[in-house]
């Protein structure tokens, strides 16, 4: 049996339990006790405030019961906020307002949720974008999206990719992009925090990353930098298909740079397990959680073989979510932390801090349309609402214009804005925490989703687990065969999406601001490689024959690659370990 | 059964379905590949993240009536003007290329894309029902032999006349030693690595034969009722996607016997044009029936050697001697050898083998794997049995 298959058991034998201590708390007057007792003395922790209009709430909602059984079905079954199995919420308080609390209960975790997402044409181009959007943030947050030739590692120069350069993201070739890239910011802030959308090269990046900022800050600024890098292999080789080397090489270039991430840069989460991609590519609600939660495990157990600690990778590891408006998305997330804690405790033996999902979502860019693109707003504004209702620990918002052009400042603007009319202007998630857990509806479908989720690492835990499975294509085919059938009920009516299969006007296609990199931007990007290269002619073939020996042999490529990006360009160093691993054979 | 033969203007419509480079958006492409193919069309998929020189040489060789590109990240404008172009100096400027991209190729950049030669964009919202009815409707015509094409041009319309049923007709007493070329067949069960290991051995080629071509004719089926097909072997190439090297997809149109009707025909036409110095023959996945090259019989032998290929996973032993193709193969592989079954069944293959008494060697590969050796000896041997340059 592969681990999916025991992660499978000890949610069966976990909720078996939580029915035995219901049925116990009903017959057994000790323990009928006990729970009464901690139920007291969980409702003296929850402070009190009151709403601008003058209503007194507690800051915690708990069950209105005195009922042992209920009790022990919400503690064992759901949790209180931040405590086991986390069905609801990592922490206990998570974006409530501070300033309404009073009182010695546990404090928020003061982060705030909002992430916006930015990546377009050169290095400064982007940074601009940054600095506009960080006017509408309360602290800095850069999330930074890369172009097509960085995200497969080619140079801008390479051949037959110039009008990719800039397109979707943000054109990254060399060290010194990225110092121009992070301008004008201060990365060393305690309240700084930068993402990156990147996977087959993110070794290679983060470590250029890492050098542009020695080169600002000075050598010792690497532990307090903090951010996610995506690098999440498993779900690109079954859906996103950004792949470079074979599956065993990019696996191993990705556990070097999270073994090196984890003693030396402690704030940083150095892969983010994604199921947005798996969802977008056509996954239902329940196979994205399937596959990310298995694709997760996976990656707990390379580690594991290669002979890391549970405990100090556990909460290192971050987690990706695509939120859409199908129902399931009322619960995924929950569902989602609930498994995962259950799965991490029970079978691999974590500490509570190991067995906390931190959820990352983003509304659902599939589930926008070019017809009447302003109902793009509504449908992002209702996946907020579904994402935010699952205690996501952070949040991007999708721009209204996305399914022509990388966002515009007016329509990223906007999303921006819907997150804070959620979040600040509403009362919903300021002043009570977990307002909804427990409702009936989300008690059915969380338990239909875990169901769902159980039989499918059933199916491929009798495939040999994940790698096995993936290696038969199964995911692939499964996203595939989901696709189709979402493609199809639009076609047929019985998915309804309004202005493209329903109550449509026969207003024409709206003519919409491109943001498009101009030919004399890219080609600045050529010449700019050009010149890098020309000034390091000397060193790099030294440097590149030192990679190559640490890739050929068995020591940490990351740790060598810090040094290989001072004086080498992206497509350079993929070269360099294609020549030593092979290339990546695609799967269609 | 499906007609072997058809009338000639039943001969179904080829296209070239693709995904621009650094781009990853397969899944709309992959739902208009399977309505193509529903649709009774032949459908060659190159994939994502195609370079502009792939796209162009394959609907060369492949001889297609038409090329969709799917392209959703932008610079769209540069690559499909790239493709056209390079279609038109290798002389294909004949073949359309359209589009699609959802919303991200707006009615502005189709009027600049149409000046520069890309023939029609389907913008977002176009039902699935009317772009098969226009593409079947404008590219449908039937190829027909054409005297100025050159090159790997003629080669693949006389093979396209030759699956037409027309043109080029194989007469099997002169397919036999005329013209060049060492033709080996590839068969074995679906799935036992048959694709993976024609491209690496095609790796092998052209590093050890610096100057010399190697031409690959693979064999797919066709759906039985519809008649389409999805043409995948190619997509999996990483090696195979070079100037020296020919690939041609074979649907088999009805034919059962795990070739097409117009694999003979191919075979002797590459020969005849004196290029290819090894000619790697795929059929498709098959069992214990059949008998695509002609091995036991004298008149029909379509090839000088054959490669059998096998993943451990065959069924056991009894399953093994129902194989009729270990009897007549020249070399046998057991790919995926370092699975946990390969143990015993290299045992059972290489008992097998002695017992036909016939010197077959068993060779172990991991295709999969970058630079196996397994995979170099076995190119060795059949370098040998070619007599094909072996400079290391």
């Amino acid at each position: 049996m592969s681990s999916l298959g025991k992660i499978a058991d000890s949610v069966d034998a976990y909720n078996a339990h939580v029915a035995a201590e219901v049925a116990r708390a009903r017959t057994d007057q000790k323990f009928a006790a006990e729970l009464r007792e901690r139920w007291a003395k969980i409702h003296e922790t929850v402070d009190w405030t009151v709403s601008p209009t003058g209503t007194p709430l507690p800051r915690l909602a708990l069950p209105p019961t005195d009922d042992p059984g209920a009790i022990a079905e919400y503690l064992l079954g759901q949790g209180v906020p931040g405590e086991f199995p986390y069905a609801n919420a990592a922490y206990r308080e998570m974006y409530l307002d501070r300033e309404s609390g009073s009182g010695g209960g546990p404090a928020t975790t003061g982060e705030e949720p909002m992430r916006l997402f930015a990546g377009l044409g050169l290095a400064e181009d982007t940074n601009a974008r940054f600095h506009y959007l960080g006017k509408h943030q309360k602290s800095l947050r850069l999330s930074t999206a890369f172009d097509g030739p960085t995200l497969y590692g080619l140079d801008s120069d390479h051949e037959g990719v110039l009008g990719k350069v800039g397109e979707g993201g943000v054109a990254i070739d060399t060290v010194e992009d990225m110092v121009r890239l992070f301008a004008g910011f201060d990365l060393t802030r305690k309240d700084a925090s930068v993402s990156m959308t990147m996977n087959a090269p993110a070794p290679i990046i983060l470590a250029m990353f890492i050098a542009a900022a020695q080169r600002r800050f000075g050598h010792d600024c690497v532990p307090n930098l903090r951010g996610t890098i995506q690098a999440d292999m498993l779900k690109e080789v079954q859906a996103q298909n950004e792949v470079i080397f074979p599956i065993d090489a990019s696996l191993r270039f990705l556990c070097d740079m999270i073994e090196w991430c984890v003693p030396h840069m402690p704030r940083w989460y150095p892969v983010s397990i994604s199921g947005y991609h798996i969802a977008e590519a056509g996954a239902t609600p329940v196979q994205q959680a399937a596959f990310t939660l298995s694709n997760g495990f996976t990656y707990v157990e390379l580690l594991r073989a290669r002979g890391a600690d549970v405990n100090h990778i556990g909460p290192r590891l971050s987690f990706f979510l695509d939120c859409g408006l199908d129902v399931e998305y009322l619960v995924l997330g929950r569902v989602c932390r609930r498994l995962w804690a259950i799965g991490m405790r029970d079978v691999f033996g974590a500490n509570a801090k190991a067995q906390v999902l931190k959820l990352h979502s983003q509304t659902s860019g599939r589930s926008l349309v070019a017809a009447e693109f302003q109902n793009n707003l509504t449908r992002t504004a209702v996946e907020l609402m579904l994402a935010y209702l699952n205690y996501t620990n952070s949040c991007h918002s999708n721009s209204a214009d996305e399914p022509f052009t990388t966002p515009t400042a007016k329509y990223a603007t906007l999303a921006s804005h819907g997150q804070s009319i959620i979040m600040e202007e509403s009362g919903v998630f300021k002043h009570m925490m977990n307002m909804f857990g427990g409702a009936p509806g989300l008690l059915i479908l969380e338990k239909q989703v875990e169901k769902s989720i159980l039989e499918v690492f059933r199916e491929m835990d009798t495939l040999g687990g994940v790698l096995a499975a993936q290696e038969q294509r199964y995911q692939r085919s499964k996203i595939q065969e989901a696709g189709h059938n979402y493609e199809k009920q639009i076609y047929s009516g019985a998915r309804p999406i309004i202005g493209l299969n329903k109550y449509k006007s026969d207003e024409p296609m709206p003519s919409v601001p491109l943001a498009r990199t101009s030919p004399k931007k890219q080609r600045l990007q050529v010449e700019r490689l050009q010149a890098f290269k020309k000034k390091h002619a000397k060193q790099a073939p030294d440097a590149l024959h030192r990679l190559e020996n640490v890739a050929r042999g068995k020591g940490n490529v990351f740790a060598e690659l810090v040094n290989t990006v001072e004086v080498c360009s992206l497509g350079q160093i993929t070269a360099c370990l294609t020549n030593v691993v092979g290339k990546f054979r695609p799967m269609v | 059964m499906a007609a072997a033969k058809k009338p000639l203007s039943s001969a179904p419509l080829r296209i070239l379905t693709a995904v621009p480079i650094c781009d990853g958006h397969d899944s709309a492409v992959s739902t208009i590949n399977l309505e193509l193919a529903r649709h009774g069309l032949e459908v060659i998929y190159l994939g994502y993240h195609c370079p502009v020189s792939t796209i162009v040489r394959a609907a060369i060789q492949e001889d297609v009536h038409v090329v969709g590109l799917s392209s959703y990240n932008g610079g769209h404008i540069v690559f499909f003007k790239e493709v056209v172009d390079r279609l038109r100096a290798l002389g294909a400027g004949d073949i359309p290329v359209f589009g699609g991209g959802g919303g991200t190729i707006t009615k502005a950049d189709e009027r600049v894309m149409q000046r520069q030669g890309t023939d029609r964009i389907f913008h977002a919202g176009t039902p699935l029902n009317d772009i098969m009815a226009l593409i079947q409707r404008e590219y449908g015509r039937v190829l027909k032999p054409n005297a100025k094409l050159r090159g790997d041009r003629a080669l693949a319309r006389a093979i396209t006349l030759a699956e037409q049923g027309s043109g080029h007709r194989g007469s099997r007493a002169t397919a036999k030693r005329r013209g060049s070329g060492f033709v080996v067949g590839v068969a074995g069960p679906g799935g036992a690595g048959k694709s993976t290991l024609i491209d690496e051995l095609t790796s092998r080629f052209l590093r050890k034969s610096p100057a010399g071509r190697i031409a690959i004719l693979a064999n797919d089926p066709s759906h039985p009722d519809t008649g389409g097909a999805i043409l995948g072997d190619r997509v999996s190439m990483i090696y195979a996607q070079d100037d020296r090297v020919f690939f041609r997809s074979l649907a088999t149109r009805g034919g059962l016997t795990g070739i097409s009707a117009a694999t003979p025909a191919a075979i002797e036409i590459l020969k005849h044009s004196g290029e290819f110095d090894l000619i790697l023959v795929e059929s498709v996945g098959i069992g214990q029936e059949s008998d695509p090259f002609g091995l036991f019989s004298k008149k029909r032998r379509l090839v000088d050697a054959m490669l059998f290929v096998l993943a451990p996973h065959y069924g056991g032993r009894l399953q093994l001697q129902k194989i009729g193709l270990l009897n007549g193969a020249d070399l046998v592989v057991l790919n995926k050898c370092d699975h946990t079954m390969a143990h015993t069944a290299r045992a059972e293959i290489t008992a097998r083998l002695e017992a036909n008494g016939k010197g077959q060697r068993l060779f172990g590969t991991v295709a999969a794997k970058h630079h196996d050796p397994g995979v170099n000896t076995l190119y060795d041997a059949l370098a040998q049995l070619g007599s094909l340059e072996v400079s290391p």
